[in-house]
């Protein structure tokens, strides 16, 4: 049917290791990026404002930590302090008159100086132990922002981000921002898409499987741990900043705390270790689910003129979310992209069952 | 296990889109308020109670034939202290036309403020948020209305000075959890010791404050002539619990407003005895307000929760913001009779309040475009081992202090952002 394989024959490498080899995968990324860019025409500001760009933003980021846990496979819980020390970094410079293209840089590469810091510590732990690690660099992140002023920024410890342009673009307004915040994802998409197929992106691999297997089969895993570290941590950053300038507005401690670190985590392994795709699912689900059943409960107690107290209003939506997660982890370990990975074997192989091996 | 995955599956899609379109009706003859607010994370203390004075006051109003033939209608939703999520609800709230919001919450109170000063919304900040925002002339569109950290620091620090004649030579202490929230009032205290000459020190405790085993023996050997403990939540029931386990003085400790009868019970209520607390609107079921409220709202089983809440430190809080919301529509009414019903045309009112006192309940309060604050004026209970007993009239102190302080950082405020 539409899932057609027969008929594409590879006469080159490259046309075999391209991205989307069948041709209704690239309609449909297609078609994502036509919505995506049309978006502000097509849905309403609500959606385009509280919806598609703290998700476009959230993905970006869980796309960042995805190189690390799911490329490299070193757990890290201090994600949002690393998108702090970029967002700071940003801000303090934009605010000190440099311009914001190379402050979301300097942004990037003040995470990352920071973050292999933490990351040459954490190369001698493993697992359980580096989880420690890079959750002692939350705190020690989050304790140094909110004890410094000169960072913080006062008593009252918030920051307000100065207009800001791009390129001459003002980001600022509805449209600006979510194109921006669109563009940023964009990029980090493409080179997580493309860093699997890299000699970088293999030594990684290796790495996650076993690292002294990798190092047996010549891979230095000191220098690709590192480099693991700096490349996610620089995403982290970069994403700190654009989530301070399109979406926050202003800068405080309290944005970045472990909360945030988990939440992250958490979109990666709901979304599935590794996946590009899963990135994006994954921050649909965890930013999104507790508002839709809030709403949906909102809506069927109205209309069905329940009275309920705001006790069992307010924690419903917490207990089925949290039913939510456990459901679709029980149903697929792998994730929500090894959801759609399944939906789309069933469709590759239609009207059989099975694909004959 | 019969649940398939299809099932699953199919049921989790079909609960994303009902949840998505949820619209409501249009109607013109209603103020919309809208409240996201935090019932199940950090703020949950005080957000239940809270939550439910001002529903109960706002029933009241609307029972009695609304506000100039208008009914208050009240969104309430809960944002869990997340940022996502809270602009997502106030987002909502804008396009069904809410006027105001209440988020009761610093971190989601400091993440709407460059929103709300944009879309020209009235963001209550009663008890939190960033107290700076008492200069009008800085945050047109947020508004603390009631007594800020520093003027509950100010308020408290005077009650000592009536106490002692003269603080001179003195020595107080001020306990507080390691937060920007808990560092807030150090200016001043500092500011205080200096110009009243009594020795001053800080104790800091880690959030979220369930152990402080090692500040109060500290506390202790400083031998402290009074203590002020700043918290909120467990830090407070901690705080207390260890200062018995010291053997301080209970008469000479005093909290900001964040303290309810609720901990009291937790901390036992008859071992603290005799500790001081700043209030900002009267407590219990006297005041005329909540008899009211008793009589015509939770009488005729249109409560907004549990009866027995009624009456107690921050059910009141309640009663009182809902209270001065209502009487700002009052007051735009009375400006604008004919509205139209916005942003602009609330904020006029609730910057013109004068003498306000929700019939005794709480102190006059009059706010102007340029004091959001509504005049700090507070006054401090002590616990008499059942409820809180009034030792003061309601009076405010080192206004001059405080606003130096707010003016401070709001002129920061407006040159940064620019």
């Amino acid at each position: 049917m539409f899932y057609r394989r027969s008929g594409i024959r590879h006469t080159r490498y490259a046309e075999e290791r391209q991205l989307w080899p069948l041709r209704f995968d690239r309609w449909l990324v297609g078609l994502a990026v036509a919505l995506l860019v049309a978006a502000p025409l097509l849905v309403d500001r609500l959606y385009l404002v509280a919806y598609l760009l703290p998700w476009i933003i959230w993905s970006s980021a869980a796309l960042g930590l995805n190189l690390l846990m799911g490329g490299a496979g070193q757990i890290h819980l201090g994600y949002g302090a690393v998108m702090a020390i970029g967002a700071y970094t940003c801000v303090h410079l934009v605010r000190a008159g440099v311009p914001f293209e190379l402050a979301m840089l300097a942004g990037g590469l003040m995470s990352a100086l920071v973050g292999i810091v933490f990351g040459a510590a954490a190369l001698r732990v493993k697992s359980l132990y580096l989880a420690m690690a890079t959750l002692a660099m939350q705190y020690i992140v989050d304790f140094v922002i909110s004890h410094v002023p000169a960072i913080s920024g006062g008593t009252q410890a918030t920051i307000s981000v100065p207009p800001v342009r791009f390129l001459g673009v003002p980001i600022e307004g509805d449209i600006a921002t979510y194109f921006f915040a669109l563009a940023v994802c964009a990029v980090i998409t493409s080179f997580m898409l493309n860093v699997a197929r890299t000699s970088f992106g293999r030594a990684l691999a290796a790495v996650r499987e076993k690292d002294y297997a990798a190092e047996i089969i010549g891979i230095d895993t000191f220098r690709y741990k590192l480099l693991a570290f700096w490349a996610s941590s620089f995403i982290g950053g970069v994403v700190g900043s654009v989530l301070v300038v399109c979406y926050l507005r202003s800068v405080s401690p309290d944005q970045f705390h472990l909360d945030l670190s988990v939440q992250i985590v958490a979109m990666v392994i709901v979304g599935g270790l590794g996946s590009v795709l899963g990135s994006f699912f994954g921050a649909a689900l965890v930013l999104f689910a507790p508002i839709i059943f809030n709403n949906l409960i909102g809506t069927v107690t109205a209309g069905l003129g329940i009275e309920i107290g705001s006790d069992l209003r307010s924690h419903l939506p917490l207990m089925l979310y949290g039913a939510l997660i456990v459901g679709f982890l029980v149903v697929e370990p792998l994730g929500l992209a090894k959801i759609w990975d399944n939906a789309r074997n069933y469709f590759l192989v239609w009207p059989f069952r099975h694909a004959g091996r | 296990m019969t649940l398939d995955r299809r099932a699953f599956m199919a049921g989790s899609a079909a609960a994303a889109t009902l949840g998505f379109g949820s619209a409501a009706a249009a109607d013109d003859k209603v103020i919309r308020f809208g409240m996201p607010m935090d019932f199940t994370k950090i703020y949950t203390f005080v957000t239940a109670e809270y939550s439910q004075g001002q529903r109960d006051y706002i029933t009241l109003v609307n029972e009695r034939g609304g506000v100039n033939g208008y009914k208050i209608v009240t969104d309430i939703t809960d944002h869990a202290n997340d940022i996502p999520r809270a602009i997502e609800a106030y987002e909502r709230f804008k396009r069904e036309g809410a006027v105001l919001i209440d988020p009761l919450s610093t971190p989601v109170a400091r993440a709407l403020v460059p929103r709300v000063l944009e879309d020209r919304i009235n963001m209550i900040t009663a008890f939190s948020g960033r107290s700076d925002a008492a200069d009008g002339s800085a945050f047109p569109y947020v508004m603390p209305l009631s007594p800020n950290y520093w003027t509950q620091a100010g308020v408290i620090i005077d009650f000592f000075r009536q106490q002692d004649k003269d603080l001179k030579g003195k020595k107080v202490v001020l306990v507080h959890i390691d937060t920007p929230f808990g560092r807030e009032p150090l200016p001043i205290f500092q500011a205080l010791a200096q110009k009243l000459g009594y020795e001053f020190q800080a104790f800091p405790y880690t959030p979220p404050g369930n152990d402080q085993a090692a500040i109060w023996p500290q506390v202790r050997r400083a031998r402290p002539d009074w203590i002020v403990f700043w918290g909120a939540g467990v830090g407070q029931t901690t705080a207390l619990s260890e200062a018995v386990r010291n053997g301080l003085p209970m008469d000479r400790m005093s909290s900001s407003v964040w303290l309810s009868e609720s901990d009291m019970e937790v901390a036992g209520k008859d071992a603290t005895k005799g500790v001081l607390k700043f209030q900002a609107a009267a407590g219990g079921r006297d005041p005329k307000v909540i008899q009211d409220i008793l009589k015509e709202v939770a009488a005729k089983g249109k409560g907004a929760g549990p009866e027995g809440k009624i009456g107690t430190s921050y059910y009141n809080m309640g009663v009182m913001m809902g209270a001065i919301m209502v009487e700002g529509v009052r007051v735009a009414f009375a400006k604008a009779p004919n509205g139209p019903v916005s942003g602009p045309w609330l904020n006029e009112g609730l910057t013109s309040i004068t003498d306000f006192s929700a019939e005794g309940l709480m102190p006059a309060m009059t706010s102007t475009k340029e004091d959001h604050q509504g005049g700090g004026k507070g006054r401090i209970v002590r616990w008499d081992g059942s409820q809180f007993v009034p030792q003061t009239d309601w009076f405010t102190a080192n206004q001059d202090l405080v606003w130096a302080e707010i003016h401070k950082y709001s002129e920061e405020f407006k040159k940064s952002g620019k």
